[in-house]
């Protein structure tokens, strides 16, 4: 498989936090939109670990062994990769 | 002359345990709770160092950064930086932080090593840490950072004289933070990276996520469904145990009112003296006291609430409900608190960031019936039900009583945040769960007791003051007649009824029960026993035969051409006045100083109580027509 192919499936395999399956682990992989870094202050930082633990108006997912409870809006700016 | 006392800041994130440190350092009882945002007030006491010097600590709101928007963020921030006038900087900043979240927390601890001031570095919750299978190494950390490490478990007092230890003279040096050099716009990045490097050294994390048993629990607590249900179970069984639990208390306080009296009685030659003692004392502040067993309960239920991690869950659950009514989870606590006092609920919209939701819910807090109510509620509600009622009815009419005004204030809060409009900065919902602990109960019941205090002390002046101004009132000046009945017209009281009895009279109510609302404007409670002493009801045995003889008394009051005054209709309507009016001046003067202005303060007390008239006019009169 060549190089160009490995990094278009990278890139394909990225979705915002929102998107992201319940119950998966995932890498934080950037953050984009205006709120970076009130979600960095929170501790979504790039290339930590997240895990998704529910899905719904507001979703929570788990950083660093915290549970944090977030807005759709901010985990929309929260691009991921399967782990 | 002595130096002045050297200060020292507690500074971390939300949750960190400072409150915990703080009062295991200096033995204080500062309220804790297993919720974001529990201090929103700066607070400092005194302790001394192992070699008895004494140091000032001042407990600093949580923060996640210190270029935080919301106020209790901004004052760590002045306090830290000396912003504060007349206020000198802090000598040393002791950082408390989450060995087990040192990821997120190093960062803060980052940014207060940059200000250049001594810091010293609590590594909290060490135990909790260990558990999830972390591996720390306090050593390390303080090589990495330049600065002493004093790995601790508050809540236990773990580790706490080590901390005194660290604290002692001289202070440890200054810290540098090669970090900070670089370009300005870079410096959250390089923060990060740092943060990063030092984890990698100083704490392992398991590589694999395991499940620990917050999140068994929360993947039921928090399910859109089973965790909606636990939540209603758990705010119903809070409100049944406040009722059914308190009446045993209720008893024995009713009991020893009632042995006071009679001494007195037997004791005394009969005048005024005796009447002041017996009716307007012991009588008058024995009505409102009774009710302490709960307000106890309720506040030891919020506290178990917090304490154990919940109160967090709740906020999360009750976001979709906030958010129709233009607010988020975050004014869960703050108007949950409300139905114990709405006093501390108004303190505690500190934690809202949105200035404008912080008003909103300042706004309608009061509306959450609180337990200050409860008396008048108490009296009136078995007066609906005609004969023995089941505690099940009354009960339904409670939750009825209790939903109408929570209703209201979500409607109306709708409304003004509509009318303020968007906010400038957006504020986006986000919210730690705390893993679930067992309840700190030290910490638990010295609150409960606090709040117990302060209602006692609240009794022993203010409703003190109320009873006996009331008493003389309707005592003096006096009349030939030995009637009372006209004694009581002679009289002050009498004199004043007349005036309110135009605004009264359209609810269905005569100048007395007009004359015991106006007496009740200071503080609620006073309802009752202006009400037992207006209506001329002699005292029982106990409170429930006072009630039981106030509601025959009410009930076979008539109008002077014959009519029954206490109909179905007046009774709602002065029950529903009372949801709705704004009846006490402590709040007022709380959300004065909270919203930062009188106007705000007395706009909500004007259009509280003419809202309060208008809907208990409207219950009457179309009360009048169906029943």
């Amino acid at each position: 498989m060549g190089l160009a192919t490995a990094n278009d499936l990278q890139a394909d395999s990225l979705l915002s936090l929102s998107q992201a399956k319940v119950g998966c682990d995932f890498r934080i992989r950037f953050l984009n939109g205006p709120a970076c870094e009130q979600l960095r202050q929170l501790g979504f930082c790039e290339s930590l670990q997240v895990r998704k633990l529910a899905d719904g108006r507001n979703l929570i997912c788990s950083v660093c062994g915290t549970r944090l409870a977030l807005s759709r809006e901010l985990a929309n700016q929260v691009m991921v990769a399967v782990a | 002359m002595p130096d002045p006392l050297e200060t020292i800041a507690l500074v971390g994130n939300p949750n960190a345990g400072k409150t915990t440190l703080f009062n295991a350092l200096t033995g204080a009882a500062q309220r804790t709770g297993n919720y974001a945002g529990v201090t929103v007030e700066r607070k400092s006491g005194e302790f001394f160092t192992p070699h008895g010097r004494k140091l000032q600590l001042v407990d600093l709101p949580g923060c996640y950064a210190l270029d935080g928007s919301s106020p209790d963020q901004e004052i760590t921030r002045k306090t830290l930086l000396g912003e504060f006038p007349g206020e000198a900087r802090p000598d040393l900043v002791v950082c408390v932080l989450d060995a087990s979240n040192l990821e997120r927390h190093l960062v803060l601890a980052l940014e207060v090593i940059e200000l250049g001031l001594p810091v010293v570095i609590a590594l909290n919750m060490i135990d909790f840490a260990e558990q999830v299978g972390l591996r720390l190494d306090p050593a390390k950390l303080a090589e990495e950072l330049g600065v002493p490490v004093v790995a601790l478990q508050a809540n236990v007092g773990k580790g706490v004289l080590e901390l005194k230890q660290a604290l002692r003279h001289p202070f440890p040096a200054r810290p540098e933070a090669p970090w900070k050099s670089g370009p300005e716009e870079e410096i959250a990045a390089r923060r990060r990276s740092r943060v990063f490097q030092i984890c990698e050294v100083a704490a392992r994390r398991p590589d694999h996520h395991s499940s620990t048993r917050s999140d068994k629990l929360d993947s039921w607590l928090l399910h859109p469904l089973w965790g909606a249900l636990a939540f209603i179970g758990l705010m119903l069984l809070v409100f049944w145990s406040i009722f059914s639990f308190a009446s045993v208390p209720m008893g024995w306080i009713e009991s020893l009112q009632s042995l006071l009296a009679e001494r007195v009685t037997t004791l005394m030659p009969d005048g005024d003296l005796r009447g002041l003692i017996v009716d307007g004392i012991i009588g008058g502040v024995g009505s409102v006291v009774v009710f302490l067993p709960q307000i106890l309960l309720l506040f030891f239920f919020i506290g178990l609430l917090e304490s154990s991690g919940y109160m967090a869950r709740a906020a999360f659950l009750m976001d979709g409900l906030m958010g129709r009514a233009g607010l988020s989870g975050k004014a869960f606590l703050p108007l949950f608190s409300s139905y114990a006092c709405a006093i501390p609920g108004i303190m505690a919209t500190r934690t809202i960031d949105s200035a404008k939701e912080r008003l909103v819910t300042i706004f309608v807090a009061p509306w959450m019936s609180c337990s200050a109510r409860l008396p008048v509620y108490l009296v009136l509600v078995p007066m609906l039900l005609s004969g023995k009622a089941s505690t099940f009815e009354q009960a339904a009419i409670f939750l009825a009583i209790y939903a109408l005004g929570t209703l209201a204030a979500l409607g109306v809060a709708r409304l003004l945040r509509g009318k303020l409009g968007p906010d400038e900065v957006k504020h986006h919902f986000m919210l730690e769960l705390p893993p679930y602990r067992a309840p700190q109960w030290s910490y638990i019941f010295r609150h409960v007791g606090g709040r117990g205090w302060s209602f006692l002390q609240k009794a022993g002046t203010l409703i003190l003051a109320i009873n006996i101004l009331l008493w003389a009132a309707q005592t003096y000046p006096k009349s030939s007649s030995d009637d009372p009945a006209e004694q009581l017209a002679h009289s002050t009281m009498g004199r004043v009824g007349k005036i309110v009895e135009p605004i009264a009279a359209p609810l269905g109510l005569d100048a007395r029960t007009g004359t015991a609302i106006l007496t009740s404007f200071a503080a609620r409670e006073v309802f009752v026993s202006s009400m037992t002493q207006l209506f001329r009801v002699e005292q029982g045995e106990n409170d429930e035969e006072t009630w039981t003889a106030l509601r025959k008394k009410l009930a076979t009051e008539t109008w002077p051409d014959g009519r029954p005054m206490f109909t179905l209709p007046a009774i709602l309507a002065l029950l529903v006045f009372f949801i709705y009016a704004l009846q006490c001046l402590p709040t007022s003067a709380v959300v004065a100083r909270e919203a930062g202005s009188w106007r705000w303060a007395a706009a909500q007390f004007v259009f509280m109580s003419a809202f309060a008239w208008l809907a208990a006019f409207a219950v009457f009169q179309i009360g009048s027509i169906f029943l």
